[in-house]
């Protein structure tokens, strides 16, 4: 079946059996890797996207389902040069150690300040509960969450830290 | 000689040692480019997977894979009649006895998971297929699982030795028997330290690719220590080393686990030499990375210690058995560093400890963080805090009492140069409010203790040489390029590593790229483990920085007819000593070099083997390190008695580091293992009922999330180790050491129970209130 997919602004026409999950066509018909998985069943948020605005499991989303809707990966997030607030902060604050669960956590960091751009820390903590992180041990992530809400909230919209 | 105008490299990260530059792939990480092994696609990469052994113990009759190889889109099946069936381990230099598992076995499994043999399909369905139609006929076996059962005569044999124990370990000193007589007081307590698992994000995967014309084999592995795989890979292939490249690429966390090759690395080699050469990936499952890779040793640690009035240790004695499962793996040394470590920590003359490492039918136990180090942590340090509340000491009066110093030699021969174990104590105790806080907070359930520990940086346990080499290629552009041997694992060693090497060259960090873990373009290493990348791969890449600097010096001097000795490269400029003055920029120096006249490629070598002895293990000594590094940590809790739900409020973690080569980074780390300890000390708990993992997966192994985590405070004490790369040390383990111990303590303050097996769960603090009311 021929399954149309709005990705980071750019329109797919993919031929799938239907069976697939979102994760399967980023990673394998897309090339699209950024986005990774660690588990496959949930757990652990690694394969975060956004469908309209909202964190979403790619590893149990039907790509059939969404068609239409606006996906972003952490592929789109980047305006040109310019990396996202959120990515900027979490470079600045040393919020990265092995980067293998950062797209899926920083994925789930935008979808709330679009939402909520001044979070308490308590806000952070549950909308991080579905990402987990080995290495880091979260508090560099909260910082780099706080900083990049604040960046947002004083430019009145996404627009990066120059 | 005049100036020419300023560099663009002249920004915020000239002499970057110090300072917290940004991770060098942080852009590759978020923007999602970085790539790992996890994300490699080549044209025809076939799918490989690993058939494993359904029983935990049993003989194989036979393997018939007819029915699989005639599946259609099955390229490749391979099983022990395909090797060579030579077998590896981990600790083949000092005990080659414990060298005891094959890439695929042939007559035997061990575990629930011991792999039997590999496909390679077209894809992953057909791959499951292929599993599904070979046909292993076994012979069931009667299994053990308790280490206490494994050791009875009688008990079902798993390999050759006798009563399962794969090793003997004693470690003797002075006249511990004798001491205790004098001893006005003796306690002995006994711990268990459960199975932690160190699940990494990235689940081990690897592409192996065997050219088999010219017969050479290419690994991508997600691998702490590709040289060490290579060597696994060319023994048990029977192949050259230079005929095996592996190639390290970025890593998604590794814990330890990621330390030693894999029977899938072999597999997807041999798999791809019958598939004709076609690249072969195989990706463990979550559920296969919790079953079957390397786990924590559970340890059942007994200790026994004599001590006088006044507080002085006299005497320790002890026992530690460990649960290895199937095979040896690191076993051996991790528990000589369970019983070890303590040498680093207090003055002790007087010891004897015997450790066993026994054979059971459960997945295979190996290295994690801390080595050993995190069992006997949390053992001896509860222990040590019992023994201070008998004497009626402060926890911390009775520790600094019996402490190592610096320029001190253990009884088991280590040389403690500097060691700022003192001041962490002191420092920690100051920022956590010890002394208003210690025994004050009963009313209110709130806790406050502390643990101490001290780690190796680097251990020369395993090999005959530990030496690291840097190549510090500085190019025409003024870029420069650093290959080494490390592999970075997440821990941000490329960038520590290429702070040091600039610093050293007298460059920005701004002019470095890193290039690690390469087995056929970078300098040998022997990876990541034992905290020893700052510290020795540091001083590689401190030589070869160094190196480089002064064949652009060379240059320099030649062409200004000035004495080399005379002249330095310090942040961005060529310096005559004599009076400080600019004599060019490094950009002008280098246009030199690389001019019509001179020609001169700037190639900078460093290779630095750490001054050490290997441990003898009659004895028990030797100097294993060529430095050390030491921490105290405090935790505050507070104890809700009608539910046992113990919350850490707080934690502090005074460390000795040397010097901090990337602050920002070192706190990482501390804050990294913090979390790790804090869930060692309540939920990592991987169970097993008959040889079965029963919890394999994220949902019933709890890793530490965002939610509910104490504020960690870090406190960096900075000793300025001779012998250290700008007087650095290592810092991947220390702080996991002493979590759980801290807390159990601070349990023990706030409401008078001691939990004496990990985890402390809340079903164990309200049996611990029942009894006390008892």
């Amino acid at each position: 079946m021929n399954v149309n997919l709005t990705i980071n602004k750019k329109q797919h026409t993919l031929n799938l059996k239907g069976n697939e999950t979102l994760l399967e066509v980023l990673r394998d018909h897309l090339s699209l890797t950024g986005t990774k998985t660690a588990c496959q069943e949930t757990e652990c948020g690694t394969c975060t996207v956004m469908i309209k605005g909202k964190a979403v499991l790619s590893c149990i989303t039907l790509a059939a389902n969404i068609q239409g809707e606006e996906i972003t990966t952490i592929e789109g997030l980047a305006q040109g040069d310019v990396l996202h607030p959120v990515q900027q902060a979490f470079i600045d604050y040393g919020s990265v150690q092995c980067g293998f669960c950062i797209p899926g956590m920083i994925m789930s960091s935008v979808a709330l300040l679009e939402k909520n751009p001044k979070p308490t820390q308590e806000e952070i903590e549950y909308a991080l509960d579905g990402n987990i992180c080995r290495c880091a041990g979260y508090p560099k992530i909260f910082e780099a969450i706080h900083e990049a809400g604040k960046n947002i909230v004083s430019k009145g919209s996404i627009a990066s830290k120059s | 000689m005049a100036l020419t105008k300023k560099s663009k490299f002249e920004d915020q990260y000239i002499d970057p040692v110090g300072k917290s530059v940004p991770r060098i792939e942080g852009r590759g990480i978020v923007t999602g480019q970085l790539k790992y092994v996890f994300d490699v696609q080549m044209a025809n990469m076939l799918v490989g997977k690993m058939l494993r052994s359904p029983h935990a113990h049993a003989r194989i009759i036979s393997i018939d894979t007819s029915k699989a190889e005639a599946l259609p889109g099955v390229k490749a099946i391979v099983t022990a009649k395909d090797t060579h069936q030579i077998k590896f381990g981990s600790n083949e230099y000092f005990f080659p006895h414990t060298v005891d598992q094959m890439a695929l076995e042939a007559d035997k499994v061990r575990y629930i998971g011991d792999e039997v043999a590999a496909v390679a399909a077209i894809d992953e369905e057909t791959a499951d297929e292929a599993l599904r139609l070979i046909d292993v006929k076994y012979e069931i076996l009667p299994g053990v699982f308790e280490i206490e059962e494994a050791i009875k005569p009688g008990a079902p044999q798993i390999h050759e030795s006798l009563n399962n124990i794969a090793l003997i370990l004693p470690v003797n000193f002075g006249n511990p028997e004798r001491l205790m007589k004098e001893a006005d007081h003796v306690r002995e307590d006994k711990f268990w330290c459960p199975v932690a698992h160190p699940s990494p994000m990235e689940p081990h995967v690897c592409v192996g690719q065997w050219e088999t014309f010219t017969n050479k084999i290419t690994l991508w592995s997600s691998s702490q220590a590709p040289f060490k795989c290579r060597e696994a890979l060319a023994k048990t292939l029977k192949m050259d080393l230079n005929d095996v490249r592996v190639i390290k690429m970025a890593v998604g966390g590794g814990f330890g686990g990621k330390l030693e090759m894999l029977p899938m690395d072999f597999a997807a080699c041999l798999l791809s030499k019958k598939a004709g050469g076609l690249p072969v990936k195989i990706s463990l499952t979550r559920e296969e990375e919790f079953t079957t890779t390397r786990r924590k040793h559970g340890m059942i640690y007994k200790i026994k210690t004599g001590v006088k009035k006044d507080g002085t240790i006299l005497a320790m004695t002890g026992e530690v058995l460990a649960d290895g499962g199937a095979y040896c793996s690191y076993g051996p040394t991790v528990l000589a560093a369970a019983m070890m470590r303590i040498f680093m920590v207090y003055k002790l003359q007087h010891f004897r400890m015997t450790g066993y490492r026994v054979y059971t039918n459960n997945p295979i136990s190996g290295a994690m963080r801390g080595f050993g180090g995190v069992q006997s942590g949390f053992a001896v340090e509860s222990h040590m805090d019992m023994i201070a509340k008998d004497l009626g000491m402060d926890a911390v009066e009775f520790r600094l009492k019996n402490i190592t110093g610096p320029n001190m030699t253990t009884v088991n021969k280590m040389i403690l140069t500097t060691n700022g174990l003192r001041e962490c104590i002191e420092k920690a105790v100051i920022a956590s409010g010890w002394k208003e806080k210690r025994g004050k907070q009963k009313a209110i359930k709130r806790g406050i203790g502390i643990g101490i520990a001290a780690d190796v940086m680097g251990s020369k346990m395993y090999k005959s040489h530990e030496s690291a080499g840097a190549i510090v290629k500085v190019e025409e552009d003024g870029s420069v390029y650093l290959f080494t041997g490390a592999a970075d694992t997440g821990q941000g060693s490329n960038t520590a590593l290429s702070q040091i090497a600039a610093h050293a060259l007298g460059v920005s960090f701004s002019r470095i790229k890193c290039k690690s873990g390469d087995t056929e373009i970078t300098p040998f290493d022997t990876g990541s483990f034992a905290s020893r990348v700052t510290f020795i791969s540091g001083n590689a890449a401190l030589l070869g920085g160094r190196d480089a600097k002064l064949q652009v010096l060379e240059i320099v001097a030649k062409d200004n007819d000035l004495n080399i000795d005379d002249l330095d490269i310090k942040a961005e400029k060529v310096i005559y000593k004599k009076d400080g003055r600019v004599l060019m920029s490094f950009d002008k120096a280098l246009e030199l070099c690389y001019s019509f006249k001179y020609g001169k490629q700037i190639i900078g070598r460093g290779s630095y083997n750490p001054k050490t002895t290997p441990i003898d293990f009659r004895s028990g000594e030797g100097n294993v390190s060529g430095s050390y590094g030491f921490e105290a940590q405090i935790a505050e809790v507070e104890v809700d008695t009608d539910t046992g739900i113990v919350k850490v409020l707080q934690l502090w973690d005074a460390h000795d580091i040397g010097k901090a080569i990337n602050p920002q980074s070192v706190e990482g780390q501390i804050e990294g293992s913090l979390a790790m300890g804090i869930g060692y000390t309540f939920y990592e708990d991987l169970r097993f009922k008959n040889g079965r993992v029963l919890n394999a997966n994220f949902a019933g192994y709890r890793v530490p999330r965002s939610i509910g985590l104490p504020k960690m405070n870090s406190i960096l004490v900075e000793t300025d180790e001779l012998e250290g790369p700008f007087g650095a040390k290592g810092m991947g383990e220390a702080a996991l050491l002493p979590t759980a111990a801290a807390i159990a303590n601070a349990v023990e303050d706030a409401i008078g129970v001691r939990i004496k097996e990990l985890p402390i769960t809340p079903d164990k603090i309200i049996k611990a209130l029942k009894e006390q009311k008892a």
